[in-house]
């Protein structure tokens, strides 16, 4: 017998009683009336920061407007005219080992505690944990109010991972003082997008 | 014989102020959990729905084992089975052998440790490299982990600014700053991963109708690990299987918010397949004694744990003797429980770190009754060769008081008000 037939087989025999599964329709999670609002707040205590884009903006112009001293960007060129590294084609992951910012599209914001949803859209999805500062492009439309909302949304590309991200990278391993930036982007700023 | 909790605990409170930082550390992020807890009207209703889910998930084991290998294999995972410790560690071994790999990246993993994969490999000439900081202190210091989820907590900025110095990752003698030693740490690493020939993650859950690896940390290097790295390998334990995306946000919800007072970790990591022009990713299923455990009528609850440390970060027992005084890798008590299950031979002597005030299981997101099983393991002391006659007869008393509800809610009633006194002392 194989190691996972043994496995199913032990599991079987030890399983005394089946216990049915409960519904989840009872669990009434929180909303809020204006997620957005809340979503803010979440991602400032997170230590990340929301910024609202007026519509009509060059996107490319408000990022570098964020971060003047940075000169590396990477992202989609498609999409924001300003990068200068396209993870799609850098031939090497240590190629962005000093990226400034990173730039990539979020799926869904969720109010309770400002995850986003990001799919993997590039082919090298180093580029959202090495760069030193990550942003986020999320329209305000798809904040949604808590998880169980947000993971009837969710969806993958073809490449095969996704993650919710909440504030930059952190941690409190040295005597519990929270320091921002440990293995990861030592920033997060979240663009809020018009429509 | 080696030294019991009792011995151990009281060398820790030796050091007077650091055993007092230690208690009201863990009781700031118990009340961080409180705050968190308050916060969200449906607290309760989750908790009870987590138990049940875990419960269902538990008691149908084979049916989304074999659903979870069959989705993961669809998106072109490999899959791979092992009964024990050994067999782990041999599938780890063969792996990086198959791809010529002399040094993995890992991120956090408490199999791995159950496993002892670390000295397994390096005796194999594999360098490992612990990337959640707590664990690469503790691996630099050759060290073993304190907490489930601080693993450094017994050492305090200046132990860990010496020990940097020492080993060369910090280069500015004195300066023990958290803040700076942090980034000299992220500097060392960055090298790691890049160089690195495999990343390993362990898994905090898995999804039976997508196939999905989950892995949630707030420093992000799970997913620096697998994103620099050509090969990602990925060590569960079985007991990590929850059936869909449904149930996973009420797991999603509760982990942090228990653990460490927070509504979410920074990162909630979904892994599919393997990056393009990595190699596949390959998946671990570890027993190691779970399956025969599923099968204890008082204790196969343990199982549904979902490792947030919240029972040990409430316990006045962990709080006051750190986790280097219990004899099983896992301290508080779970670890109790689960040292028990383990070995009770070997690990008999964490049933006395238990005061039965039954805080552990009050806390615990998947209501696992810890003190519950806790004063049951006592019970079997004797078939296992390990009571102490004084302990017997309180134990007895204690029986009596157990196995008649109405004499229960009476005790309890009369310690009602020393109880709130405690709380209001603790604060
Ligand atoms: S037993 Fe419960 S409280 Fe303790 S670590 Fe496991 S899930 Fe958390």
């Amino acid at each position: 017998m194989s190691t996972r037939e043994e496995i199913l087989a032990r599991c079987r025999s030890s399983i005394r009683e089946r216990y049915a599964m409960p519904s989840l329709d009872d669990i009434n999670p929180i909303t809020w009336d204006d997620p957005v609002k809340q979503f803010r707040q979440a991602l400032e205590n997170a230590g990340g920061k929301a910024v609202e884009v007026p519509s009509g903006s060059d996107l490319g112009e408000v990022i570098k407007g964020l971060f003047p001293q940075a000169v590396s960007f990477a992202g989609n060129p498609g999409e924001i005219p300003a990068v200068n590294i396209d993870p799609d084609t850098v031939e090497d992951v240590s190629r962005m080992e000093s990226l400034d910012v990173g730039i990539v599209r979020g799926e869904t914001g969720v109010a309770e505690n400002a995850c986003v949803w990001v799919p993997q859209t590039m082919k090298e999805k180093a580029m959202c944990f090495i760069c030193e500062h990550l942003v986020i492009l999320l329209p305000k439309s798809r904040i949604v109010n808590n998880m169980h909302e947000a993971y009837r949304r969710i969806s993958f590309t073809g490449y095969g991972y996704g993650c919710f991200i909440s504030g930059p990278s952190k941690t409190a391993d040295i005597a519990q003082v929270l320091v921002m930036g440990a293995q990861a982007a030592r920033s997060l700023t979240v663009l809020l997008l018009p429509e | 014989m080696s030294k019991q909790h009792k011995d151990k605990a009281r060398e820790f409170l030796q050091n007077d102020s650091y055993a007092t930082w230690h208690d009201q550390t863990f009781w700031g992020v118990r009340a961080k959990r409180d705050t968190m807890a308050g916060n969200l009207p449906e607290w309760e209703t989750l908790r009870e729905k987590a138990s049940q889910i875990k419960r269902h998930t538990l008691s149908h084991l084979d049916r989304y084992l074999d659903e979870f290998s069959r989705n993961a294999e669809r998106n072109g995972a490999v899959v791979h089975w092992a009964s024990d410790a050994a067999e782990f560690n041999e599938t780890v071994l063969g792996i990086l052998k198959g791809h010529g790999v002399r040094k993995m990246v890992k991120s956090k993993s408490m199999l791995t440790e159950e496993c002892e994969m670390n000295p397994f490999l390096e005796a194999h000439g594999i360098e490992v490299v612990e990337t959640d900081l707590g664990e690469r202190i503790i691996q630099l210091g050759r060290q073993k982990p304190s907490h489930i989820v601080m693993p450094a907590i017994h050492l305090n900025h200046d132990d860990v600014g010496e020990l940097f110095e020492r080993e060369g990752i910090s280069h500015e003698k004195g300066n023990h700053d958290p803040v700076f030693l942090t980034q000299q740490a992220r500097l060392s690493l960055r090298h790691e991963f890049l160089s690195a020939g495999a990343g390993m993650t362990g898994a905090n859950f898995g999804v039976a109708s997508t196939g999905d690896v989950v892995v949630c940390t707030n420093e992000g290097n799970a997913d620096m690990s697998t994103s620099c790295p050509k090969l990602h390998i990925v060590a569960m334990g079985l007991e990590k299987l929850v059936p869909d995306y449904d149930c996973l946000a009420v797991f999603q919800r509760l982990l942090a918010r228990s653990g460490t007072g927070q509504p979410t970790t920074t990162y909630t990591s979904h892994f599919r397949k393997a990056r393009p022009g990595a190699a596949p990713m390959h998946i671990i299923l570890v027993d190691n004694g779970r399956s025969t455990w599923l099968s204890d009528p008082e204790h196969w609850e343990c199982l549904k744990c979902i490792r947030c440390g919240a029972c040990m970060n409430t316990c006045p027992v962990y709080r006051r003797s750190g986790g280097y005084s219990y004899s099983y890798f896992i301290p508080g008590p779970i670890g109790v429980n689960l040292g028990m299950l383990r070995s009770p031979k070997e690990h008999a002597g964490n049933v006395a770190a238990c005061t039965l005030c039954q805080s552990c299981q009050e806390v615990c997101p998947v209501k696992v009754n810890l003190a519950g099983q806790i004063y049951r393991w006592r019970q079997q002391l004797p078939a296992f060769g390990k009571a102490n006659p004084t302990k017997r007869v309180l134990s007895d008393g204690m029986k009596m008081v157990f196995s008649h509800p109405l004499l229960y809610k009476t005790a309890t009633g009369v310690l009602k008000p020393f109880h709130s006194r405690f709380k209001k002392l603790e604060k």
